[in-house]
């Protein structure tokens, strides 16, 4: 066997002679001659005789050569000679397909890369498949969260799985307190947290058992990045104390490079949870945490729902009172699902628009080759007869079709970066994993793979309409099967695009309600500052107030401000705090029936907060600056909050208490509704408190990004001025106040456009999709449309000379792209309509099945396509008839 | 001259491999001996010997060498080799189990003269 192939090896290695070869057939030759000599013929007949009886002498050679081991591989690269010299001779063919194949294979390398992490890249966790998210969730909360007081009941009577372990609910800011300060990202995580997640600490180890109690060693897991930033990767950094929020705490291990939490956040620092077991287990609630667990194998998450279901419902007898408990539903769902569920439709979406556009470019491709094929089918006839076998023809015709797809791939893969970055620049933070995306080894293999596929596709279509009996003159009898062919994938490229473009079209409908709704608020001119008090300096509500008292007072001082208020949120999204309807009782009235009346947004705020933002007042009376230092608390409702509670009344005056904590507030008037629920959900009821001057209402610490704890508050301020130059003001009087505190300032307009991202990006890519999809139809059926007029010239000729006008013509050939068009268009339609209902969760103001949008979008695409038809069907009109006549 | 019978496939590199068993030999006498011994009745065409020798030498079952013929012309002269020789015991093993299963498919005892 390895003799063999070393036999093999040698004779790839060293070509025999050729005049070897001539020598032994020479010598087979002379030998018949001599023979035929001894039978008693004359030289010359023996010699003419044994010619006869030879046979062709070149064809044996050939033979013989072929026997050779890789004998084809020289052919391959003749192949490839031969094609590339085609596509010098037909530079514009090479070039379109070239462009055709990197836009559809561009387009779908930057998709997939966006979408690889969301949907098909294994999650960064040992087992990634079988772990899951398990808890509560109700009307506030979806995302599941345990708490305390049944947490450790699960945890020790659960079956389904083989780990089951919490963090915190989310990051908290946290101090680091040194010479060189910092303000950290904190999580808390059990014991058996990391070992869930089969992730180990790159350096050092996890959390002792006597670790994660209550009043343990105070120990700490920090992550990669700021071992990097803070300590510059120094191997000492283990067992080195250092001061978080001003506790010594033991630094035990370094989480791995790029660590992310299942909630898909990183953190700086990981804490011991060190939870009371036996407190909390007493407790009702308890702490609030998220719960993540590992489901034993061949246990699937139905079946482990199924099994969860008695302790849920244990839990709910004995931890949720009986009044809200409709609200709480057991969740058990995949880690996967937990990360990514909100954004897995629009990333279908992308994907399938791209994939698409693919297909639309490589049924263009296929009809290029096609007609290419065609254009050289004499040549091919010639090759044929010369004795190149059909298998000879096919791999020619495949080799031309695989160096094309190389080249379209290496040229759509640089395409795929400039998109990938366009994406990036588009995109909404909410998308998780986006800013990571990248073109890696992966996904250039996914394209590799594409690139061949649509190889193979529009290499093997033409392929296999080899010419076997095709006579050498066959010129004018085309076979209509190959134009089915093309005609086919023309109507497919229309039906696709028509999809595509009553997509887009119904997202950009949806968009521009989004735009062009009313807010309710101003945002013109609006500037809003978030300043980061650092706990450990501000770690009382008095010193708190003070800061913010004063930088007010700055700010009213400045020119071309008009207001500055107070609130902790702002509409019409984002992190809103809220209460639930039923915790809101009216005094002298029965109590609302708990569970009812879902939830309210509450926002805490000065009074000059209605001023700035416009917000009118619509009955009784806004806060008034004197109320601020008033022992009274007060509060405005909004309109739709004072419909429910204070139906045909006016609420001024009127007395509610919140039942959690039992204050009771004043209602001093009705603001106007205000557009709160996000920009593409329904109003929500609101409450606004009075933030007052006294310290209790300034607790908490600053929020973390849109995710807070506590309730800091939000500067509010209305410029006459541009906000640019007022933006700087702000600044310098703030850090004339306190020179170290980070202040973030965005004008309103910049935060509601932020959360718009999401449905613009949506719109944009598939817009963007619709668009190459619609070119490359149209480019399609003007190639198909363009064909037909040449190959029927002849006919043409006929027709005029036997009295046929140039409309006629021009009638004869557009009425074949108009079948076409309408074949397609009603086929595209159909499928349009059959999917739109996959993007009604995406649509704000519009049905999946709008009839306007649909006829606009029939409309567009017939036009367009129409004037695709019209072109080459003029050509065509114009044709003298004496030279049709004689057309070929 | 009798009709010469079509060989059946793959056949012929098994009479190349047994007539160059007997020792080395150009194409030509290879030819002439599968003839001799056949009674004419197998008549191997150049244009399938020779593609024939090239690819048992390829496969490393046969060697050539230059050397003189009888009437001291420069010719090429094939040889088994050890491989091939195995090749040739494999082949003809094969080819009695394959001549008698046909010779009891066609009711005849296998060496019985039809």
């Amino acid at each position: 066997m390895i003799r063999e192939l070393l036999t093999q090896i040698r004779f790839l290695v060293k070509h025999p002679k050729l005049t070897e070869m001539d020598d032994e057939l020479q010598f087979h030759l002379e030998q018949s001659t001599a023979t035929n000599i001894a039978g008693g013929m004359t030289a010359a007949e023996a010699r003419r005789q044994a010619l006869i009886e030879f046979g062709g002498v070149e064809r044996t050679r050939e033979q013989c050569y072929e026997q050779r081991p890789g004998w084809w591989m020289g052919t391959v690269l003749q192949d490839v000679r031969y094609a590339l010299r085609g596509f010098r001779r037909n530079p514009v063919f090479a070039i379109t397909v070239i462009a055709t194949l990197a836009l559809g294979i561009g387009a779908t390398t930057a998709v997939f890369s966006v979408v690889d992490r969301i949907l098909f890249r294994s999650l960064p966790y040992a087992h990634d498949d079988r772990l899951v998210s398990v808890g509560l969730v109700q009307s506030l909360s979806r995302q599941e969260f345990t708490v305390g007081g049944f947490f450790f009941d699960w945890r020790d009577n659960q079956k389904p799985f083989e780990a089951f372990a919490s963090q915190g609910t989310m990051l908290h800011a946290c101090d680091l307190i040194e010479t060189n300060p910092a303000q950290l990202q904190c999580i808390k995580a059990q014991a058996g947290f990391l070992p869930l997640l089969g992730i180990s600490p790159v350096l050092g180890r996890n959390f002792l058992p006597e670790e994660d109690r209550p009043n343990g060693p105070r120990v700490a897991l920090i992550s990669d990045g700021l071992w990097l930033n803070h300590y510059g990767r120094d191997p000492g950094i283990l067992n080195r104390l250092i001061n978080i929020d001003g506790n010594q705490t033991r630094v035990v291990g370094v989480l791995p490079q790029g660590f992310e939490l299942p909630t898909v956040e990183e953190p700086d620092v990981m804490l011991p949870s060190a939870l009371n077991e036996g407190l909390e287990r007493r407790s009702s609630p308890g702490s609030p945490m998220r719960t993540f667990a590992r489901l034993r194998p061949g246990v699937d998450i139905a079946q482990a729902r199924a099994e969860m279901q008695p302790l849920f419902l244990h839990t709910q007898v004995t931890v949720i009172p009986a009044q809200i408990r409709k609200d709480f539903h057991l969740s058990v769902r995949s880690l996967r699902d937990r990360e990514t569920k909100d954004v897995q439709l629009t990333a279908w979406i992308l994907l399938a628009s791209a994939l698409a556009v693919l297909m639309i470019c490589c049924a263009n491709v296929s009809g290029l080759m096609i007609a290419r094929g065609e254009a050289r089918e004499r040549e091919r006839a010639v090759r044929s007869a010369l004795g190149a076998s059909r298998g000879r023809l096919i791999r020619q015709t495949l080799t031309e079709a695989a160096l094309l797809s190389f080249a379209g791939a290496a040229a759509g893969m640089m395409l795929a970066e400039g998109l990938l970055r366009v994406f990036l620049d588009l995109a909404p933070s909410g998308i998780p994993f986006l800013s990571r995306a990248g073109i890696d080894f992966r996904i250039a293999l996914f394209t590799v793979l594409l690139s061949l596929l649509c190889g193979a596709t529009f290499g093997l279509l033409p392929a296999w309409q080899t010419p076997r009996a095709l006579a050498l003159a066959a010129h004018a009898a085309k076979s209509r099967k190959r134009t089915l062919l093309r005609r086919s994938l023309v109507v497919g490229q229309i039906a696709i695009s028509m999809v595509l473009l009553s997509g887009a079209a119904l997202l950009l409908k949806s968009f521009q309600n989004i735009e062009e709704q009313h807010l309710g608020v101003q945002s013109d001119g609006v500037l809003t500052a978030r300043i980061a008090l650092p706990g450990f300096r501000y770690d009382t509500g008095q010193k708190k107030m003070e800061f913010y008292l004063q930088a007010e007072a700055a700010l009213r001082r400045l020119p071309g401000i008009r207001a500055v208020g107070f609130s902790d949120s702002l509409p019409p999204g984002g992190w809103q705090d809220s209460e639930r309807f039923a915790d809101l009782a009216v005094e002298g009235r029965p109590r609302p029936v708990q569970g009812t009346g879902g939830s309210v947004v509450s926002r805490g705020v000065s009074p000059d907060y209605f001023r700035a933002l416009n917000i009118p007042i619509v009955m009784g009376r806004n806060f008034a600056e004197a109320d601020r230092n008033d022992s009274e608390y007060w509060a405005v409702l909004s309109r739709l909050l004072a419909a429910r509670m204070f139906p045909d009344e006016d609420p001024t005056g009127k007395r509610i208490q919140r039942i959690r904590d039992g204050i009771v507030f004043t209602v001093a008037g009705v603001a106007d509704n205000v557009k709160n629920g996000g920009l593409t959900e329904q109003d929500q009821p609101e409450i606004y408190f009075l933030r007052r001057s006294v310290a209790q209402d300034w607790g908490g610490r600053a929020p973390v990004g849109e995710v807070m704890s506590g309730a800091a508050p939000l500067l509010v301020i209305d410029a006459e001025l541009s906000t640019t130059a007022v933006a700087q003001w702000v600044r310098s009087q703030i850090a004339q106040i306190d020179p170290t505190v980070p202040v973030e300032i965005e004008t309103l307009n910049q935060r509601v456009s932020k959360l718009a991202d999401r449905p613009r990006f949506e719109t944009a890519l598939l817009g963007f999709f619709a668009f190459c999809g619609l070119v490359m139809a149209v480019i399609g059926l003007y190639g198909v449309i363009s064909y037909v007029a040449v190959q029927r010239t002849q006919e043409i000729g006929v027709r005029m000379a036997l009295g046929a006008t140039r409309l006629d013509i021009l009638r004869l050939i557009s009425g074949e792209g108009l079948r076409l068009i309408v074949l397609g268009g009603v086929a595209g339609l159909g499928a349009a309509l059959a999917t739109a209902q996959l993007l009604k969760s995406l649509l704000y103001n519009v049905g999946p099945r709008d009839p306007a949008i649909y006829g606009a979008v029939a409309l567009l695409l017939a036009l367009v396509a129409f004037v695709a038809t019209l072109i080459p069907a003029r050509a065509a009109m114009r044709v003298e008839p004496a030279e049709a006549l004689r057309y070929e | 001259m009798p009709p010469s019978t079509d060989l059946l496939q793959g056949t012929l590199d098994l009479l190349i491999l047994q007539t160059l068993a007997l020792g080395p030999m150009h194409g030509w006498g290879v030819a002439q001996r599968i003839q001799q011994v056949s009674k004419d009745v197998l008549q191997i065409g150049q244009g399938s010997l020779y593609p024939a020798l090239h690819r048992l030498e390829y496969k490393g079952w046969i060697q050539s060498d230059w050397g003189n013929s009888d009437n001291n012309r420069r010719a090429k002269f094939y040889s088994l080799t050890p491989n091939g020789r195995k090749q040739l015991e494999s082949e003809l093993e094969t080819w009695e189990r394959l001549s008698s299963a046909i010779g009891l498919v066609l009711g005849r005892v296998p060496g019985a003269s039809a």
